[in-house]
């Protein structure tokens, strides 16, 4: 996997998902030019602030929403509002999404059971007991993290091939937070299945996540394998006098300037890094890995600042 | 096209509706009952809640079927499944027409078969009802584009209102013809050249209504 502005680049042809040079526009956000190619068999997780654009790009991936420009192929096929094939195999989880509140959870999976062919009752069955869930139960009653179950619930036993689900963990407790991943850990067990996974919450992402991409404000900004993000990035801590500059190096960040201190952050990490900077005059003072998160923040505010130091 | 999602969509919306429909179909059998009550005060009564019943339960249909589809966030859960944007909108369209046209049809049609074979009834008021229940229906297909285009209750609302008034204003300009007036007293039904093109024109206004509500839905290019 490697990566090309903004474009994950796959040598797997069979591709789960594929969204070429993908635009959307909206009259105070749009989506710019997102190319991305998921594998078949993986798990890959699409991280942004709010407001990022992951929904409206999952939603493109399920042609509920059409874009302005741009190819999207999911599961081998083209997807649009007026294609419904390729959404048979598709499981689509949405943090909007709602059941019908005066109707129960039972009457929801005889809802969906009728649809689907290929629905599995053990596992509906199981999944009720995992999750807690009362058949019974009308939806309007259900907590949130209930409904939440309850939709993943409906969307697993049908056993589709593609999972897209936009901020599942989202709002739910630890307990529940953990129920939901572990389920989803279940499923990546099957290595025909993909799982496309939107969050906010990096640490759900790294616990799941086989690649990861990072989308701020419409654009694809970074695109890689969950672990090529942990080992290529790297924070290093310096004393420097007041004038001193830091060397011109690809990926470099000043995350902070307190006194004689700075602290740099880095894509791309290696030993000449280590090198340019002794020799710029600094003195390190420590080099430190970084968790997802502020690989993440890191990422987001390059972008923003638009420039390299 | 895929029928059988069609099918599944269509008798799910229909399922969820069962209640009121229920008691729009017994609100539907007791006005028509009044409507033809030989008392003025009950007859005028009866067709009072006919119309009534008509609005409300086409006012309350459009809101339960398709406008909080949008506002309850169901849509997205009905469209993650295996359904084009055609087998949801014939789906859609389709049921909220067929839960109006249940308490208007039993309306209608025990309005036309009681008048015709009660002693005291009229037979020659057999057209006019007929302009009448039509342009009932004829209202709520424009309700019906109105929501499905602005998917707005606004903007619903603000077109039943209009609907409402020009309702009163047909029925006071339909009754106080003198024409019209002449037929309603007739023991028989009469053909009269106004009441048919008042139908064909209110046919029209069906037809087109549902035209543009197909037409516009499935150019829709975000479903939510």
């Amino acid at each position: 996997m490697s990566q090309q502005t903004g474009t994950i680049e796959v040598e797997n042809t069979t591709s789960a998902v594929s969204l070429s040079h993908v635009f959307k526009w909206y009259p105070h956000f749009s989506l710019d030019d997102v190319s991305l190619e998921f594998p078949r068999g993986t798990v890959a997780g699409l991280i942004g602030p709010n407001g990022a654009g992951k929904s409206t790009t999952m939603r493109i991936m399920m042609g509920l929403v059409t874009p302005d420009k741009g190819e999207v192929s999911v599961l081998g096929q083209p997807i649009s509002s007026q294609h419904a094939t390729s959404k048979r195999d598709i499981g689509y989880f949405s943090e909007d999404m709602r059941l019908y509140k005066r109707e129960s959870i039972g009457w929801h999976l005889q809802f969906v059971r009728s649809i689907f062919p290929g629905w599995d009752d053990e596992y509906a069955t199981q999944l009720l007991g995992r999750f807690g869930l009362n058949p019974d139960q009308q939806v309007k009653g259900l907590s949130h993290g209930q409904r939440v179950k309850a939709v993943l619930l409906l969307i697993l036993a049908r056993r589709p091939q593609l999972l897209i689900l936009d901020e599942p963990t989202n709002g739910l407790d630890p307990v529940a937070r953990h129920e939901v991943l572990t389920e989803l850990m279940r499923v990546v067990e099957d290595d025909q299945r993909t799982i496309l996974f939107s969050s906010h919450n990096t640490q759900d992402i790294e616990k799941l996540s086989d690649s990861i991409t990072f989308i701020d404000r419409g654009h694809v900004i970074a695109s890689r394998g969950r672990d090529e993000f942990l080992d290529d990035w790297r924070r290093i801590r310096l004393q420097a006098p007041a004038d001193w500059r830091p060397p011109v190096l690809p990926g470099i960040r000043l995350e902070s300037h307190f006194r004689s201190q700075r602290v740099l952050s880095f894509d791309h990490f290696d030993q000449t890094v280590l090198d340019a900077l002794q020799t710029s005059g600094a003195t390190l003072e420590g080099v430190e890995r970084m968790t997802l998160e502020e690989i993440f923040v890191s990422c987001v505010m390059r972008g923003r600042e638009e420039v390299s130091i | 096209m895929n029928t059988q999602a069609i099918g599944i969509l269509f008798l799910k919306d229909l399922y969820l509706s069962r209640r009121p429909l229920f008691w729009y179909f017994a609100a539907a059998l007791l006005c028509s009952a009044m409507n033809v009550i030989p008392n003025p005060t009950l007859s005028f009564v009866g067709f009072v809640m006919i119309l009534t019943v008509a609005i409300g339960s086409g006012m309350h249909l459009l809101g339960e079927l398709l406008l909080s589809e949008g506002s309850e966030q169901t849509r997205t859960f009905i469209l993650s499944l295996p359904v084009s944007l055609l087998d949801y909108s014939i789906a859609k369209i389709t049921v909220v027409l067929t839960t109006f046209l249940i308490p208007w049809f039993t309306m209608f049609a025990c309005s036309v078969i009681l008048t015709s074979v009660l002693p005291w009834g009229k037979a020659g008021a057999v057209p006019v009802l007929v302009v009448v229940f039509l342009e009932l229906l004829a209202a709520y297909t424009v309700q019906l584009v109105t929501a499905v285009i602005s998917e707005s209750v606004g903007w619903t609302i603000g077109v039943m209102v209009a609907c409402n008034v020009f309702l009163n204003l047909f029925l006071m300009i339909l009754f106080q013809n003198p024409e019209v007036s002449e037929l309603m007293k007739s023991s028989v039904p009469i053909p009269s050249p106004l009441l048919l093109n008042v139908i064909g024109v209110e046919i029209a206004i069906i037809v087109v209504a549902l035209a543009t509500a197909f037409f516009m839905q499935l150019r829709k290019r975000d479903l939510v």
